[in-house]
């Protein structure tokens, strides 16, 4: 066994030198804390999607046809439906675990997005971006909108009246583009709203141009990474010139092939167990029928708040008229992203004049400006989301929809700058305290006094815990 | 003392050690019977909510015993790495600076003309690359600035049967279409029956509604486009599902509440000598939302 | 022979005559006996009257009270009742909930039948559902309720703390009377073209959009797993970042190990 090892070896290195490389790749450090996993948790996602959405290409018919629904759903029974509509469902009721794949698929969207979100907070706010990893950075918020665009086509696929009412508002907001707006839109339509192409366009951007791009980003995201090696915190032996950590063979090799089996796991039990975009319920969309509540899926529903939020303002200049849904949908979107993305080059030019090489990271109150626009800022995206539900919102809590969208209305002018000051103030006092939160009672050491009292003082940090 | 202590310690890591190997040996057990479990169910016909346990058996037994593998069943040590410089500094920029620049240098700098003209066939050939998008669509021309309803066209349900004046009760609404465009998208409008002499609009836009309580709006909301399909009775108001914006049925359907702007486009409506309701014109306004050059002919 | 002839002729106009016609054949007409009316009547006087005034086709007592002889007859009656909406349970706000009903069911007659007789109009609808009738009711419900109940009945918020309540537990009975009442925001013929209560067309209607909300209750209805409320995207969301993401998080933790 071992010598047959050994000859297959000997077999590609002779042809590909493999050996000496991957002796070098295997040693390879990489830091052990468990936040430096969730990018991993959005790969594993990566890797779930492109597996079952390959399942699914072979089943789904991209196409606006009209046939007539004679599957096993008697509510549709005789209904006339678009092709695209009816070879969701009959993956959905026709075909053996089809169901199962279609909602692993869609779970794994939703929580790919979330992944991506939640390791983005710990990129910003431990300032991971910094020097030399920025470009990594805007590779990492490619790899963010594009997920956005993948969601969005994906979901939009099957033709049913709740993602059909979806396409229509995109529809409304690229028309609302000043100048161009109207030309843009019939080019991606292919004229006026419902384009019979635009089912299939949807499709060659979900399964062939999209995937692609992420793929191919996602390569080069980790060879950066890989190139520059991980950040890890401050520590004990830890400094700017070295990694310290657990090499990538044995330890961290298993460690990343338990977590993709487990978010795998997660996924396959929630497409199994927790029904989730039932398409068969809405019907095949038509343009004049709808439904509600009708909200995009959550990484699209900051929009949708952002939409009911936006004021009823629409400006006519010279006679040409700009939308009121500019303000949400474009210019608050432009400049929310446009900060996020910037934010390596705003953060150095205008808080920290900090043009140094970093590779130990900042725990959040090390960096208090940074932290507390982090903050803030998740503070407007929480209100838009929140906004987004209103009229769940106000079913569960007995409100009107007229006073959440008024609260919330109030609580964006004011709430995020509430955040940014309170934050601000507790990072201070934490990083003057010298105390670790989840560590409160480690960090003091209990010394009896001579007079016979207690007292406590706090322990450093960086020593060696007793 | 200090010998016994490492004993210790190495009895107990040995203990955890047997621990962690037969809880990783359940978890793989669970997964293989899991995995029978799968075939047996998949070729009985299949059931989602158990596939999917099921899958979740198999993948968290696997994921559950690597975990502890690697965890407590590897001889793992911290490791320590040395960072190297990312940078090939000054010289190695300059070395690929020559590079580059070695042959071509003086050429670029003599041939200015040649590589001024080599910008503009290159921006060229980026132009025409470009054209082929342009076939991807129409252009916009009038089409969002009409919509087929005219003069003398019957309304009609979405099944095209005609719509006349006794076909909505008070107080109730239907979605009418131009006879022939029925499921148009643009086109779709709402018949609404509001209660006479509680329709307070000016005095020419109440000549396209007949008897003064059959008053017709276009369905698209003027915000975002979706149909504006819930009629509330007791305010006489329409409510968009989508961003809630609610606009006055007796008002002209003026928005009151939420991010719409523009009232929803009046359909003026009239009655034929045979009695059936027919359009006396295209909407008083572009429908649906707003874009660029709507205020423009 | 010629008495035969008249006795079997007078037996079938007696029978022509008592059964009724064949536009209002599915309609009831409950038997009212004066028993009944007048426990219906006593039952009006201790629960009802307070609010909707001593006699129920007068005014009421409070201007946000409706008359009962502006809400829908003896259906509307019938379907408050049954809901458990009537009595007012002292909700606040505009929404009052369905709920456990306070009468019996022959308490309920009674009252129905007093005040339906009080206010002239005594019908209640004669719902039948049926298995063929589905898809046709599913084509309707499109047309006329799915904007405010939402396609798979899950229910809407309306502007103004209103609410188009859940269909996905009621009974035939129900929808059939609401849509003859146009309850709340809701319009009389619940948005149905041409709707007349008393025409075959409409009958069958209500039918076919009877037997659709029927069959939101069947677990093909279902087939994905927990319908988490059935209300789309939001707990959608909500579930993939708390059990999703959440789990993930945990396990990431417990991988990670003591880093």
């Amino acid at each position: 066994m071992t010598t047959m090892l050994e000859r297959s070896l000997k077999y590609v290195d002779e042809r590909l030198g493999t050996a000496s490389f991957a002796r070098r790749a295997l040693r390879k450090v990489f830091p052990d804390h468990w936040s430096f996993l969730l990018g991993e948790i959005a790969l594993f996602c990566l890797v779930v999607l492109v597996f079952t959405g390959t399942f699914l290409t072979f089943f789904y018919n991209p196409s606006v046809r009209e046939v007539v629904y004679d599957g096993p759903y008697e509510p549709l029974r005789g209904q006339h439906v678009s092709a695209a509509y009816d070879s969701v469902l009959r993956l959905s009721f026709e075909v053996r675990a089809g169901l199962l794949m279609r909602q692993v698929h869609h779970w794994a969207a939703l929580v790919f997005v979330a992944a991506i979100v939640i390791h983005l907070c710990r990129i910003f706010f431990t300032g991971a971006f910094r020097r030399p990893r920025e470009v990594n950075w805007l590779i990492g918020m490619a790899l963010l909108f594009l997920a956005l665009g993948e969601g969005f086509t994906g979901y939009s696929l099957p033709d049913d009246l709740l993602s059909g009412i979806g396409l229509r508002i995109f529809y409304s907001v690229t028309l609302a583009i000043p100048v161009i707006g109207t030309w843009v839109t019939y080019l991606l339509f292919g004229g006026e709203f419902p384009a019979g192409d635009i089912i299939s366009r949807l499709f060659v951007f979900h399964v062939m141009l999209l995937p692609a791009l992420l793929i191919g980003l996602v390569v080069l995201h980790i060879f950066v990474l890989v190139l520059q090696k991980h950040t890890q915190f401050r520590g004990r032996g830890r400094t700017e010139r070295n990694v310290v950590g657990k090499r990538l063979w044995p330890e961290q090799t298993f460690k990343s092939v338990s977590l993709l089996l487990l978010t795998t796991a997660v996924l396959a039990l929630l497409g199994g167990l927790v029904q989730i975009n039932p398409v068969w319920q809405y019907g095949q969309f038509r343009p004049f029928d709808v439904t509600s509540p009708a909200q995009p899926d959550w990484y699209i529903g900051w929009l949708d708040g952002a939409l009911r939020l936006g004021p009823p303002w629409d400006l006519t200049l010279f006679g040409y008229t700009i939308s009121e849904v500019f303000w949400p949908a474009i210019l608050f979107p432009g400049i929310a992203f446009g900060i996020l993305t910037l934010w390596p080059w705003i953060e150095r030019r205008f808080f920290t004049r900090d043009y140094a090489e970093h590779h130990l990271l900042d725990l959040p109150r090390d960096a208090p400006a940074r932290t507390a626009t982090g903050a803030a800022g998740l503070m407007v995206f929480f209100i838009m989301f929140l906004e987004g539900g209103n009229d769940i919102l106000g079913v569960l809590l007995n409100l009107s929809v007229e006073a959440i969208t008024r609260d919330l209305q109030w609580a964006l002018l004011i709430a995020p700058v509430v955040t940014w000051l309170v934050t601000f103030w507790v990072c201070r006092s934490l990083k003057r305290s010298r105390v670790h939160p989840a560590r409160i009672n480690a960090g003091l050491r209990l010394r009896r006094t001579a007079a016979g009292g207690y007292e406590t003082t706090p322990l450093d940090p960086t020593s060696n815990p007793e | 003392m200090d010998v016994d202590r490492d004993r210790e310690r190495q009895q107990e890591r040995t203990a955890d050690q047997r621990r962690a190997e037969r809880a990783a040996a359940a978890a793989f057990t669970v997964a293989i019977l899991a995995g029978v479990g799968l075939f047996v169910v998949y070729f009985s016909g299949g059931q989602t909510q158990v596939e999917g346990v099921l899958f979740c058996l198999i993948l968290g037994g696997l994921g559950v015993g690597v975990a502890l593998w690697a965890n407590h069943l590897l001889g793992a040590h911290e490791a320590v790495e040395e960072r190297h410089e990312l940078t090939s500094g000054a010289a190695g920029r300059e070395a690929f600076g020559h590079a580059l620049a070695e042959e071509v240098g003086p050429t670029l700098a003599r041939r200015s003309v040649l590589v001024k003209l080599l910008a503009g066939a290159g921006g060229a050939l980026g132009l025409a690359l470009l054209l082929p998008v342009l076939s991807l669509g129409p252009a916009p021309g009038r089409t969002l600035k009409e919509t087929p309803w005219r003069r003398g066209i019957r309304v009609v349900d979405e099944t095209g049967r005609q719509v006349n004046l006794n076909s909505v009760p008070e107080d109730g609404f239907i979605t009418v279409f131009p006879e022939g465009h029925e499921g148009s998208a643009d086109a779709q409008a709402l018949l609404i029956h509001v209660p006479a002499g509680s329709l307070k609009l000016p005095p020419d836009r109440m000549e396209g509604v007949p008897e003064g309580t059959h008053v017709a709006y276009s369905k698209i909301c003027t915000h975002a486009g979706c149909p504006v399909g819930l009629y509330r009775a007791t305010t006489r108001s329409l409510l968009c599902p989508c961003h809630q914006s609610q606009f006055d049925v007796l008002r002209g359907a003026k928005p009151f509440f939420g991010p719409a702007a523009r009232p929803l486009p009046q359909l003026p409506l009239g009655v034929d000598e045979q009695g059936a309701l027919i359009a006396l014109g295209d909407f008083y306004e572009p429908v649906g939302p707003a874009f660029w050059d709507r205020g423009k002919p | 022979m010629r008495r035969t002839a008249i006795l079997l002729g007078g037996i079938a106009l007696l029978a022509l005559l008592l059964t009724p016609a064949a536009g209002t054949a599915t309609q009831q007409q409950p038997g009212s006996s004066p028993a009944l009316l007048a426990r219906g009547r006593e039952l009006y006087q201790q629960a009802c009257a307070s609010c909707h005034g001593p006699d129920p086709a007068g005014q009421s007592v409070y201007s946000t009270v409706p008359s009962l002889a502006e809400v829908g007859g003896a259906a509307a009656v019938d379907w408050a009742l049954r809901t458990g909406r009537m009595p007012w349970k002292d909700t606040v706000g505009p929404v009052i909930e369905r709920g456990q009903p306070r009468f019996g069911e022959e308490d309920i007659r009674a009252l129905t039948v007093y005040i339906g007789r009080e206010v002239g109009d005594a019908q209640l609808p004669n719902v039948q559902p049926s298995q063929e009738l589905v898809p046709e009711g599913r084509e309707l419900y499109g047309q006329a309720c799915s904007a405010c109940h939402g396609m798979n009945g899950a229910g809407a918020a309306l502007g103004g703390a209103n609410i188009a309540p859940s269909l996905q537990n009621v009974s035939p009975q129900d929808v059939a009377e609401a849509i003859k009442i146009g309850p709340g925001e809701m319009p009389v013929g619940g948005g149905l073209p041409d709707y007349d209560f008393n025409s075959g067309e409409s009958t069958r209607q209500v039918n076919a959009i009877a037997s659709y909300v029927e069959s939101l209750k069947t677990r093909p209805y279902n087939r994905g797993g927990a319908p988490i409320g059935g209300k789309g995207p939001v707990p959608e969301g909500f579930v993939a970042w708390v059990i999703g993401l959440g789990v993930l998080v945990l396990a990431a933790r417990w991988i990670a190990g003591r880093g």
